[in-house]
């Protein structure tokens, strides 16, 4: 009897729902293989994919890997209360701080996120929280610039944040030596409005290219420069994973390939396929998607912007199924994939 | 002989009839004993978190609508969610709201809406001349925060919510965190770091970066309580409040009765309702319906007017009968 009442505890344990008992695990093995090598954050520690099966490179409060310059990574090692930029060799090890942003007194210290090295490999791209010392309230992230194999007082800024705002993220620096990046901003009814923009020198105005509505943010440029993928929240609807054609100077047709909670597009090296974050189910652990871009192409859908204005994503899915690397990985969402062909 | 031979089969039949008897009343007994222990901690939460701690209000306050109407039929009704600071720098029963936002539900078309209401509003509290509306709670618990609201804002209240920090901390880590695309990078250098500290009154630094992602409770919190960098100030906090509560919902989905010992367990003290079960009950699955295109979310933004009262930076309503239209498109008086 004892054992039928210890029998009936259990049973009812069982009945609990799984998003109660679910726990984040260590990465677990790919379920099929990518050529080249894959960087992803989770859990604060980086990993390597190679050949269907992850390695950990290095582990406290590691994330937003992005491609360095030869055989190195760019990375943020992130504090409770400021974050840092760092090279990293594809097995961790730190080859340069790149920032130095602690400070004695907590509210001089600074955040450094989503580092891009520049098409000539000589500049890193970042967000960075300058101080306002008029106003000690303001933290706004703007977009800097600072050699990469020199000091951090060399940076200079790029970009002139909306204030209060949260600002401006997410660089992603073009060939040609411009830069696309996500501008935070409000409504004049105080709504909520992300848009991507492209400015060609430091502190120039720029233009939008995508409109304030459709909420885009997260760009990601094609290897060949020639495409843009970008997540687009338009307001209380779900994300969108958008890919757009681009001309330098302004986004051509856009198609959806993925919709749900999406996040942190990837290229291939190849610039023949996605890898990107999403969560399917309840638990919200993200995992790491693959789509591919081949043919039979995605059917391209008139923009029904001008062509020179700002393009709309249109809700148009793709001919081909996304395919999921991993099914029981939690992903930092925040932490784009960085694919490489070594 | 006969005699003789039925007696003991008699005997032995009753005996067995009683062994059966007896084993399922000891089984019935083990298995409730197992429920019981499991649901232990659930019944004792529940004897807790009851508790509404008035004032006598006389005619403010108004009598619960009923919960379900002669047909059967869970009936619309109003929610008021108190959220609070109540941390080591206030007395436990005296804190302030840092959130209120009423929330009507209607069973009948699934929908719902959010209302949140600006912590300095300055407002007439009954019984305790005009101040912000944070302090009704602090002034006279659930009941005066209630009652002031519906003198107020005109609505009719039916039951309150009430959360500590700490409380919405676990509640989301128990429901594994809230899956949403935040707005925008949230930033703050003024931030309270007073949950597991042991200076209430200190400051750290936060940053939640933007766009889809999986927030466990500490970082929802920060998400939701950050005002500082915010152009809106409290009104863009007050939005955020509603996304993380519309995330929630969404985790709420899953849930099952097995799960309620370890939700009362998670708040110990950390929640007070006078919600009864059966209305919890009739919830669940009306919750689940709910789809977020049928969620309406409104703020008091560009309904008010900054003021600096006795040193006080405070809220006044810059049209009350603006204010009392908007209010009636979805809370009934």
């Amino acid at each position: 009897m004892v054992g039928f009442g210890y029998g009936v505890y259990h049973y009812l344990e069982s009945l609990k729902s799984r998003v109660t008992t679910e726990k984040a695990v260590a990465p677990a093995k790919a379920k099929f293989s990518l050529p080249g090598s894959v960087f992803v954050a989770q859990g604060g520690a980086l990993y390597r994919l190679r050949a269907g099966s992850f390695q950990q490179i290095a582990n406290g409060g590691w994330t937003q890997p992005s491609p360095g310059p030869p055989n190195q990574l760019l990375a943020v090692k992130r504090d409770a209360q400021f974050s840092d930029l760092y090279l990293l060799d594809y097995d961790g090890h730190v080859v340069k701080q790149l920032t130095h942003n602690a400070n004695t007194d907590v509210h001089l210290n600074h955040w450094s996120f989503y580092p891009h090295l520049s098409g000539d490999g000589q500049t890193v791209y970042y967000s960075w929280d300058p101080k306002d010392p008029g106003n000690f309230y303001r933290v706004d992230l703007a977009v800097y610039a600072m050699p990469v194999d020199g000091l951090q007082r060399q940076a200079r800024a790029w970009t002139d944040p909306n204030q209060y705002t949260g600002g401006d993220v997410q660089p992603a620096p073009l060939k040609s030596g411009g830069l696309i990046y996500a501008k935070f901003g409000l409504t004049p009814d105080g709504k909520n409005i992300s848009q991507l923009w492209l400015t060609t020198r430091a502190r120039a105005t720029g233009t939008p290219l995508t409109k304030e509505e459709d909420g885009c943010a997260q760009p990601a440029l094609s290897p060949d420069g020639k495409r843009l993928a970008m997540v687009c929240t338009a307001a209380g609807q779900p994300s969108k994973l958008t890919v757009a054609d681009f001309d330098g100077k302004a986004l051509g047709p856009a198609t959806v390939v993925a919709t749900g909670l999406v996040a942190a597009p990837g290229w291939a090296p190849d610039g023949n396929g996605l890898l990107y974050l999403s969560a399917l189910d309840t638990t919200g652990h993200f995992q790491l998607f693959f789509q591919d871009l081949t043919a039979p192409a995605a059917p391209a859908v008139p923009a029904t912007a001008k062509p020179t204005g700002p393009a709309t994503p249109l809700p148009v899915p793709s001919p081909k199924p996304a395919r999921q690397l991993t099914t029981n990985n939690d992903y930092d969402a925040t932490s784009a994939p960085t694919w490489l062909a070594g | 002989m006969r005699q003789r031979a039925s007696r003991p089969n008699q005997s032995g039949r009753f005996l067995s009839v009683r062994f059966v008897i007896l084993t399922l009343i000891g089984f019935l007994l083990a298995g409730g004993a197992g429920a019981g222990a499991y649901f232990l901690p659930a019944l004792a939460a529940a004897r807790q978190i009851t508790d509404v701690g008035p004032p006598n209000l006389g005619s403010v306050t108004q009598p619960s609508a009923p919960v379900i109407d002669v047909s059967g039929n869970l009936q619309p009704f109003t929610v008021l969610l108190l959220g609070s600071d109540n941390d080591a720098k206030f007395d436990p029963n005296q804190v302030l709201t840092q959130s209120m936002i009423l929330v009507r539900v209607e069973p009948a078309t699934h929908k719902v809406a959010m209302f949140s209401i600006a912590r300095d509003l300055y407002v007439p509290i009954p019984q305790n001349g005009t101040a912000k509306i944070d302090k009704a709670y602090a002034f006279g618990g659930a009941k005066l925060a209630m009652a002031t609201v519906q003198q107020n804002f005109q609505v009719r209240i039916d039951n309150y919510v009430w959360i500590g920090l700490e409380g919405l901390v676990k509640l989301i880590d128990m429901v594994g965190g809230v899956d949403l695309v935040t707005s925008n990078p949230v930033l703050d250098d003024y931030y309270p770091d007073d949950i597991h500290s042991s200076d209430p009154y200190g400051y750290t630094r936060v940053a939640v970066l933007p766009g889809a992602q999986h927030l466990d409770g500490i970082h929802a919190m920060q998400y939701v309580r950050s005002r500082h960098s915010d152009l809106r100030g409290d009104f863009g906090r007050s939005v955020r409040q509603q996304q993380v509560l519309l995330a929630l919902r969404t985790k709420a989905k899953s849930l099952t009765a097995a799960d309620i010992p370890d939700l009362a367990s998670t708040f110990n003290g950390q929640l007070k309702t006078d919600l009864s079960l059966d209305r919890i009950r009739a919830l669940l699955p009306v919750a689940a319906k709910v789809q977020t295109q049928d969620v309406k979310q409104t703020t008091l933004l560009n309904y008010t007017v900054g003021e600096n009262i006795g040193g006080e930076d405070v809220l006044l309503p810059s049209d009350w009968a603006a204010i009392h239209a908007l209010v009636h498109q979805d809370f009934p008086s």
